[in-house]
């Protein structure tokens, strides 16, 4: 099966003010530009705070109405209530890893091709 | 044989002095379970009043009320202060359960196996109901004072076969929630019932938009903004408030507490800006993202579930003076029934 190219970047929470504005330009560029899927990882953040609940409205509106695919890997179950309380996670598929994540394409690719052999 | 009644109120060590100020505390972290207060009303009810009310059926005046940390036994040598007192039989209920029991059962199944000690257990162990005779009640004052001091005394256990629900854990709690709203258990919700199994507190205010499914529950005082969705299976209890758009189904939201705009409660637990999900255990903040938080009311308003409103809404004399062992951490209250 063909690779597919992923952009994972780490989702900026718990960084400074110039460092978080840093990443969410390159995270709302990567999710404009970018051709291939992008995976927000939140691994790292302990917890979400207002800003963080934000910025991710705006990545999910970002890339609605795009080619641009989004995945958010929650990294934590609480990180993952907090995506399924604010109803993030009905409007952008949420996984546990990066690698269950890596492996859902995959698995839509794969079906996809048994779709065609079938028909 | 002169018959006397202790209830025990589990609390968090660090919690005991909050108890005073808010009973419903709660702590709560990623690594630990949050603690629920067993005083904490459920569909607007007060377990400990419907044990209150089981235990005057045994025909007791009053009852005696303390707490300990959550994890302990109330003190062995308070206890046995009852017995030098003249106490020759005690019913000791930790709270940590409501059980539709029949205690006269209880206490004629316990006279009948002779033993100083039994427990009433259901198939998930013990319910934190027992009676201790005076040597049972002796010898714990003799172990606590010597921990050395053998305990061998028989124990038997009643095995309860009738309805229960262990309140200190949210998933139980929930569970008891939705055999409240469905009539699977005695518990029935404190409202008025304004259509078929939707029960509405006194002075709760719903927005013409709010979509009310039921089974469910809403507390007194408590207000549901404009297009929030509750039920089915919600219980959210007195002096909340829900912001527009919010779904609560299939969970509990405690006491005074703020749900921000647009949120989705679905089988989970709320207590302020504590939540617990019921599904995975996982407990959130939510309060570095604004979703909820407690509501802090005046002090007149805030609680209806104190050791103090228990004496004052039955209109009963309390004497604070009798204190087996009294310590700061484990004030003693006399209750009339």
């Amino acid at each position: 099966m063909k690779a597919i190219p992923w952009t994972i970047l780490p989702f900026p929470c718990g960084a400074s003010f110039a460092d978080r504005r840093g990443l969410r330009k390159d995270l709302l560029v990567a999710l404009r530009v970018s051709g291939s899927p992008v995976i927000v990882d939140f691994s790292s953040c302990g917890t979400l705070n207002h800003e963080d609940i934000d910025l991710l409205l705006e990545c999910a509106a970002q890339a609605a109405g795009r080619e641009t695919k989004v995945l958010f890997v929650a990294g934590t179950r609480v990180n993952r209530v907090l995506l399924e309380v604010t109803r993030i996670s009905s409007l952008v598929p949420v996984f546990n890893s990066v690698r269950e994540a890596l492996a859902y394409p995959q698995i839509a690719a794969e079906s996809h091709v048994q779709d065609l052999r079938a028909s | 044989m002169e018959l006397g009644a202790v209830v025990v109120v589990p609390a968090r060590e660090d919690l005991l002095s909050l108890q005073e100020a808010q009973p419903h505390a709660l702590a709560a972290s990623e690594k630990s379970r949050p603690f629920y207060s067993s005083r904490m009303p459920i569909l607007g009810n007060d377990v400990l009043r419907s044990w209150m009310e089981r235990v005057r059926k045994l025909g007791l005046r009053s009852l005696w009320l303390t707490h300990t940390p959550c994890d302990e036994r109330v003190d062995g040598s308070a206890l046995a202060e009852f017995a030098r007192q003249g106490v020759e039989r005690l019913l000791v209920i930790e709270l940590k359960s409501y059980a539709e029991m029949d205690l006269a059962d209880l206490l004629r199944f316990h006279c009948e196996s002779r033993n100083p000690v039994t427990e009433a257990e259901d198939a998930g162990g013990q319910l934190g109901v027992c009676l201790r005779d005076y040597l049972a009640l002796h010898a714990t004052g003799e172990k606590s004072a010597f921990p050395s001091a053998p305990t061998d005394i028989g124990q038997a256990s009643y095995q309860f076969r009738g309805y229960a629900k262990r309140i200190l854990s949210g998933k139980e709690r929930q569970e008891l929630v939705r055999d409240g709203l469905t009539g699977a258990c005695a518990m029935r919700p404190l409202g008025t019932e304004i259509r078929d199994q939707v029960w509405v507190g006194e002075g709760a205010h719903l927005a013409s938009s709010v979509r009310v499914i039921g089974p469910t529950y809403i507390g007194a005082r408590t207000i549901v903004h404009a297009g929030a969705t509750i039920g089915p299976f919600a219980s959210v209890e007195h002096d909340c408030v829900v912001d527009c758009g919010t779904t609560v189904e299939r969970s509990t939201v405690l006491p005074d507490t703020y749900l921000a705009p647009g949120l989705l409660i679905r089988h989970q637990l709320v207590d302020g800006g504590y939540l617990e999900d019921l599904s995975w255990g996982a407990v959130a903040d939510l309060q570095p993202a604004g979703l909820g938080s407690r509501i802090q009311r005046r002090e007149a308003r805030r609680q209806a579930f104190r050791e103090t409103d228990v004496q004052s809404r039955r209109g009963g004399a309390c004497a604070r003076g009798f204190a087996p062992s009294s310590t700061a951490s484990q004030p003693w209250l006399r209750v009339q029934l």
